[in-house]
């Protein structure tokens, strides 16, 4: 178990940049996560710290050593692959066995880690069977599997769910969480699945064409974006657009002759006055009543609401933009009807106004 | 820094299996093929140490080798009731390009013929044919134009027998001999390259395509000239190519047909001319006039055939609008066309099988002697395979060469796969090229390549062809054959995904260990289906056999035994022996087909660009 750092590690196809003068360190035991878009370069960045590709520039290192040219073969890191890459002319237990027969480990001992490992990913009893006669939860396993058996330094995971039905692919999430709580094992993965992401990381990188966006807590990503493609990346919500007024302890914004007040989001104050912004405003901080911190008043007029079970949610007209709020279930609001609504100007984030494609 | 980058990542790329693949490759192809094929081309620039175009002026200005005016030969000429076809020799070199095209224009016909109804119609008896029309491709060298030259015969010939004197079909006795009777008995052979090919392209082609053409109206042969014949021009292109280079360099026909008849007119081509200046070899050396009709041989296939691999690889297009229902529109043809199809392709598979029909009768009865048919089964030659020491030994040095020459094509070949298929090193494309381009090559340009280069600068080793060629004949069997094996292999490789390497080499093994326990196992079918298909045509190889294996009795491969048999020079005498051999040949070929088929659940690859 290692700490895994990189250093303004880029990497070039042609044209496209996979890989952005990434910095950054992924903490011993940590479970990290990155995620993006397709085609922006999660797979790129996981497979250089595998060793399956070289980054163009930069360093990589495990706790102090410096691995950026180490071939993949020494670097001791289990990777599972998204379409598993079990060996089809192997049994699940040959398959679980290579690495350590690799590592040159007495029949003995390879079994009993085996059989271990097998017990611990649920699939003991199946040492025979190969890989053609598993369903793709099982190989899912037998592909950690052989990942854990190695005990390897790093575990990488490459979209590993996608292949999964819906169900399934919730079950599999808890249980390489659960796995890799126990193991403590640094655990690197990558999803574009902003909830599985939430759902299992300690921290998230967000990546867009090929650079690091920002890195932190899924709580810290989500409440406190500090660019508006993170703010809209994860979880949904409404934009307004408006000019900086006030710029201090909090921001003053104007959008057409009403005014709303909210928490610059990103720790560097870039925003001054006059310059163009983005109110994001997340569904669920809106209440109906008002609240009892400092927050915005607006109103607007209802134009559709729709029932979803949990709650429901309202759309509201605001002098021709449109904001979605989650209301309460048991809520009963007439379209057309106009209504006032609140949100908390610490709830209210602001961010520079960016091209977002 | 560029520098730098490409050397960090040369070397990171360049392991010690990749590299030792690598230089492997490059070692066997450039000492193999590339440099002997060089040191020719430059021996035919070069008179008295300097450049020139001497040689080549020597053959265009002689009539001898290129004559507009015939120099000789009859062409439907009628005398005393019969009427000759053999063609007329207006020069070696013109001859040989004459009947290339000649050949290749028939096989195109024919071939074009057989796929478009093969591929389109459906009909009783289907399948038998579609084995049937292989039979060409079962290999009888030489004997199969003894055959036809025996059968054309204008006294005794079955031929005239049947259509002339029995059935009365015939105004006259035909003749068929030299030059047209090699050109014919390629065709025979032949066609089914073409065939092969065009079937191929046609069954890629999206019905939808057709469709839509005879839904604006199109039908008949102007749906065939608009639409159908278009799209299955990459699969014409490729197969005539090889017909033109295989009609080119082809000895079988030539001699099968002296054997037969001693008319000197199938003596007057290029492949003849080469291959009897190895019997001078022996005595001096061979001239460079040999190396220069040599050159304009490679250097007539070699852009034709990286021409029609530019062309096909431009028009694949047949393939890409895949999508929707996808089943080849296969019909019955109408009472009418059914007969008229029934009558083609019968007379064509009875045609085109005569050569291995009358092989086996050769080989078992007393044909050779008894006149215009067979009187009495005997199995005399095939017991001579076992117990006449000079044949024996001949198989078995077959054999050897062959097997050898499999274990190295494997190896060169799985090395070229690789590399090219999965590591990233400058100059792996180029590797693709020379492992592909050996198809183009003429047989007989690299058996002269090699006497030069290796009776030149390693004489009196095993290398020097003059003090033992069996190292040589091994290599170029190889080479010859490398293109299919590593074919083979690569169409095995594409199948893999990377990722299962990938896995392998991140739990720790080395690319060795990966490459022996994960990619071997995965590709063992195609290797053995490429090996087996290789060893088939190592066995039957004809032209570097009959010529660098003639130059130590003892080492002679079946195929040049069987040459010295036909051309009546072998003291075993009777034709029927080299008869024998070719069933045995056959027997081997289909045993081949038959594993690769039903063990190794694939098609037996076939002879494409
Ligand atoms: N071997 C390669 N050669 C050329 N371009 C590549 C190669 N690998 C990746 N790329 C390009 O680099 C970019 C990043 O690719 P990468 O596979 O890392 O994306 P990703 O974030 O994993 O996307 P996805 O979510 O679709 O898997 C893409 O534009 C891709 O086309
Ligand atoms: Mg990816």
């Amino acid at each position: 178990m290692v700490e895994v750092a990189l250093k303004e590690v880029t990497k070039r196809f042609g044209e496209v940049l996979a890989a952005d003068n990434i910095t950054l360190k992924v903490n011993n035991g940590e479970f990290f996560t990155f995620l993006g878009p397709s085609g922006c370069g999660k797979t790129t960045t996981l497979r250089i710290i595998a060793g399956l590709e070289f980054p163009d520039s930069g360093k990589l290192f495990f706790d102090d050593d410096d691995v950026t040219n180490l071939p993949t073969y020494k670097r001791n890191t289990g990777m599972v692959f998204q379409n598993y890459a079990l060996w089809p002319h192997m049994s699940v237990f040959d398959n679980v066995a290579y690495g350590l027969k690799i590592r040159k480990i007495s029949k003995e001992e390879a079994k009993e880690r085996v059989q271990k490992v097998l017990n611990l990913v649920n699939l003991a009893g199946l040492e025979n069977r190969y890989p053609t006669q598993l369903s793709g939860g099982q190989q899912q396993r037998v592909a950690l599997a052989r990942a854990l058996v190695i005990e390897p330094k790093v575990l990488l995971f490459d979209e590993p769910l996608s292949n999964l039905d819906a169900k399934l692919r919730l079950r599999m999430r808890e249980e390489i969480k659960d796995l890799q709580k126990r193991l403590k094992i640094t655990t690197i993965y990558v999803t574009h699945d902003q909830e599985e992401a939430m759902v299992i990381s300690d921290r998230i990188a967000i990546q867009n064409k090929g650079k690091i966006l920002q890195v932190g807590t899924p709580t810290e990503i989500y409440n406190r974006p500090q660019s508006l493609f993170v703010a809209t990346f994860i979880g949904g919500g409404s934009l307004l657009e408006g000019i900086a007024d006030k710029v201090g302890e909090k921001i003053q914004v104007k959008i057409n002759n009403s005014a709303i007040q909210g928490t610059p989001s990103s720790d560097e104050q870039r925003i001054k006055e006059g310059d163009k912004v983005a109110v994001v405003l997340r569904p669920e901080n809106f209440v109906l009543e008002k609240p009892r911190s400092t927050s915005n008043q607006l109103r607007g007029i209802v134009e559709w609401t729709a029932f979803v079970g949990s709650r429901t949610d309202v759309r509201i007209n605001m002098n021709e933009r449109r904001l979605l709020i989650h209301a309460p279930p048991d809520i009963m609001i007439p379209v057309g009807k106009e209504v006032t609504f609140y949100i908390s100007q610490e709830d209210t984030i602001i961010l520079p106004m960016e091209e977002v494609s | 820094m560029e520098v730098r980058k490409t050397w960090s990542r040369l070397r990171r790329e360049l392991d010690l299996m990749t590299g030792t693949q690598t230089l492997l490759s490059v070692f066997i192809l450039i000492l193999f093929l590339i440099a002997p094929l060089f040191l020719m081309v430059e021996e035919a620039f070069v008179y008295k140490g300097e450049a020139s175009l001497k040689w080549f002026f020597d053959i265009v200005g002689d009539a001898e080798f290129v004559s507009f005016e015939s120099r000789g030969g009859r062409l439907f000429e009628v005398h005393r009731n019969i009427m000759y076809i053999w063609g007329l020799d207006h020069g070696i070199l013109l001859n040989t390009l004459l009947v290339a095209v000649v050949v290749t224009v028939f096989c195109c016909f024919i071939g074009v013929s057989v796929a478009l109804i093969m591929a389109r119609y459906k009909f009783r008896g289907k399948e038998a044919l579609r084995i049937l029309l292989l039979v060409p491709l079962l290999a009888t060298p030489f004997v199969n134009a003894y055959v036809i030259g025996k059968l054309f015969k204008p006294t005794g010939g079955l031929v005239n027998f049947l259509f002339f004197d029995v059935l009365h079909l015939l105004p006259w006795r035909i003749d068929i001999d030299g030059l047209f009777g090699i050109a014919l008995a390629q065709t025979l052979s032949y066609y089914p390259i073409v065939y092969l090919n065009v079937f191929a392209t046609l069954m890629n082609i999206d019905p939808s395509l057709e469709e839509q053409a005879e839904n604006l109206g199109s039908k008949g042969f102007r749906l065939f000239r608009s639409v159908t014949l278009p799209l299955s021009l990459p699969g014409l292109a490729a197969g005539a190519i090889i017909v033109f280079i295989f009609s080119m360099e082809d000895l079988g026909a030539p001699i099968g047909f002296l054997g037969a008849r001693a008319n000197p007119l199938s003596r007057k081509l290029v492949s003849y001319q080469i291959y009897s200046s190895f019997a001078e070899a022996l005595a001096g050396g061979i001239s460079p006039r040999t190396y220069a009709l040599a050159v304009i041989m490679l250097i007539i296939s070699v852009i034709g055939f990286v021409a029609v691999k530019q062309y096909v690889s431009l028009k694949s297009y047949a393939m890409l609008s895949r999508g929707g229902r996808w089943s080849p529109r296969v019909r019955k043809p109408p009472l009418k066309y059914g007969c008229v199809i029934y009558l083609f392709l019968i007379s064509l598979v009875f045609a085109a099988s005569m050569p291995q029909i009358g092989t086996v009768l050769l080989a078992t009865t007393n044909w050779a002697t008894s006149g215009t048919l067979p009187t009495e089964f005997t199995t005399k030659y095939l017991n001579s395979l076992a117990t006449n020491p000079d044949v024996t030994r001949a198989i078995i040095n077959s054999l050897m060469y062959s097997g050898a020459a499999i274990m190295i094509m494997v190896l060169v070949g799985a090395s070229i796969a690789y590399v090219v298929a999965r590591r990233d090193i400058p100059g792996r494309s180029l590797l693709d090229v020379f492992a592909t381009i050996p198809v183009a090559v003429p047989g007989i340009a690299l058996a002269v390549g090699y006497f030069l280069f290796f009776s030149r600068n390693f004489r009196g080793t095993l290398l020097d062809p003059l003090t033992d060629p069996v190292l040589l004949l091994i290599f170029a069997y190889s080479v010859r054959r490398l293109p299919f094996t590593s074919r083979a292999i690569f169409a095995g490789l594409q199948q893999i995904d990377v990722s299962l390497e990938e896995a392998s080499l991140n739990i720790g093994a080395k690319r060795s260990t990966t490459f022996l326990r994960i990619v071997l196992p995965m590709i063992v079918s195609n290797i053995v289906g490429g090996g087996i298909l290789s060893f088939v045509y190592s066995m039957s190889e004809v032209s570097t056999s009959s010529t660098l294996g003639a130059l130590r009795e003892d080492r002679m491969p079946i195929t040049f035994f069987i040459s010295q048999i036909v051309y009546g020079v072998a003291a075993v005498g009777a034709v029927s022996i080299g008869a024998a051999l070719c069933v045995l040949l056959m027997s081997i070929q289909i045993l081949a087909m038959v594993i690769s088929n039903l063990i190794l659940k694939q098609r037996v690859a076939f002879l494409g660009v």
